[in-house]
């Protein structure tokens, strides 16, 4: 796995993200009711439990006792003594009990979160039953802020049950967010009724596709992508030799020459299509030149 | 499941005049796509079909229709049901063999519904 990725935890989707979340941000898990959103979000805790990490585990509508239960109902039933040996610390509240959300709830954090606890999640974030509108950002980039500088949060958001369109009615700003995956099902029982899409994921590249998955009991959820799907977030190195002469070309260029080589060499590692980066690289470096020109 | 549907895909836009086939989900979401690249034409075509799909799919259904034929331009878009959540789309040049495109792409809805279903 790459260095500053935290796996997600889902059997299939590390590689189309780039080997997984990365450390230190927030990531939403979006969906309407029972695409899966609490499976997920336990099945990122349960693989850092079982990898030693520690997990803070913020329920908005669910008990300890509920999530156990779903935990052992699913075929997870290590997470029993994870909560024993206060790996897993699961905190259930209402929204409605805090009175000032963004303080209060990272507060809350701050003072239950277990000793070297790099994993939070919040499950729902149900922010319009203690939020105004106009409190909203404000309050949700507060909370992330704090988040951040603890660990790697996972926020599972519930779509509005008439939200077909996936931007419509959204109750978070989602750009808030540095990930977002959006879970769907449609119902009819075929492959591709239960699928994911990466909207989002800062900084790095991800398969764009559509990618059906199952939920399966003992494993939790499972991402069916094909091979040519995962093919088409794999690196090329076959252009190697158009990206060397890309650099040395960029090298010459003076002062903007060693950023430029170096964003070249970015452009290189995350190169994904078969098709010839010529073209791209003749015009960025056409484009690049014309400043550079003009300062020689 | 998927390496079929890959293949089903890629043996039909094989055939000569196919400018694009493409497998949308009911909602007008793509799911597979293979087309031969940019043309301003054909995305236009693409977006009126996602907007488009969940309604001719719905119209369909209600005739008991096995397939739909729209004419834009020069091209001719076969549209034909290929399970319960998905439908299959063939864009195809005016000048193709219109009769070998319709038979391959319901021939190739019969594989995709075996793909797509869980049994």
């Amino acid at each position: 796995m790459k260095m500053g990725r935290v796996s997600t935890g889902i059997y299939g989707l590390d590689d189309l993200m780039g080997g997984g979340f990365r450390e230190n941000t927030i990531n939403a898990i979006r969906g309407g009711t029972g695409v899966g959103k609490t499976t997920f979000a336990l099945q990122y805790t349960l693989y850092g439990l079982n990898r030693g990490e520690k997990v803070l585990f913020i329920s908005f509508e669910m008990s300890e006792k509920q999530i156990l239960r779903d935990c052992m109902d699913m075929g997870w039933d290590e997470i029993k003594d994870h909560v024993e040996k206060e790996n897993l610390k699961i905190i259930h509240l209402f929204g409605e009990d805090l009175t000032f959300p963004s303080l209060d709830l990272a507060e809350m954090i701050r003072t239950s979160i277990p000793y070297n606890c790099q994993k939070i999640v919040i499950d729902p974030l149900t922010h319009p039953t203690f939020y105004t509108e106009k409190e909203i950002r404000k309050s949700l980039s507060t909370i992330f802020q704090e988040l951040r500088k603890i660990g790697t949060t996972l926020i599972v958001l519930e779509e509005p049950a008439n939200g077909n369109q996936l931007f419509e009615g959204s109750l978070m700003p989602l750009y808030l967010a540095d990930t977002v995956i959006h879970l769907q099902n449609l119902g009819f029982g075929e492959l591709y009724d239960r699928t994911l899409r990466i909207m989002k994921h800062r900084g790095s590249k991800h398969g764009d596709s559509l990618y059906p998955y199952t939920i399966e009991m003992g494993m939790g959820i499972v991402i069916h992508a094909s091979d040519k799907q995962l093919d088409r977030v794999k690196p090329k190195n076959k252009f190697e030799a158009v990206f060397s002469d890309a650099i040395e070309k960029a090298r010459s260029m003076g002062l903007i020459g060693k950023s430029l080589s170096g964003r070249i060499g970015t452009l290189q590692k995350n190169w994904t299509r078969d098709e010839d980066p010529t073209e791209v690289i003749k015009l960025v470096l056409r484009e690049e030149s014309k400043g550079y020109e003009k300062r020689t | 499941m998927k390496k079929g549907l890959e293949d089903i895909l890629d043996d039909l836009y094989d055939i000569e005049g196919i400018e694009a086939c493409i497998l949308y989900r009911i909602d007008g979401v793509p799911i597979m796509l293979r087309t031969c690249g940019y043309k301003e034409e054909l995305l236009k075509t693409m977006f009126w079909l996602e907007k488009q799909i969940k309604h001719v799919f719905g119209e369909m259904n209600k005739e008991g229709l096995n397939d739909t034929v729209f004419n834009f331009r020069n091209n001719r878009i076969l549209i034909a049901p290929s399970s319960k959540s998905t439908v299959l789309v063939t864009i195809a040049t005016g000048e193709a063999n219109q009769q070998l495109i319709s038979m391959e792409t319901l021939r190739a809805t019969r594989i995709i519904e075996k793909c797509v279903v869980f049994n």
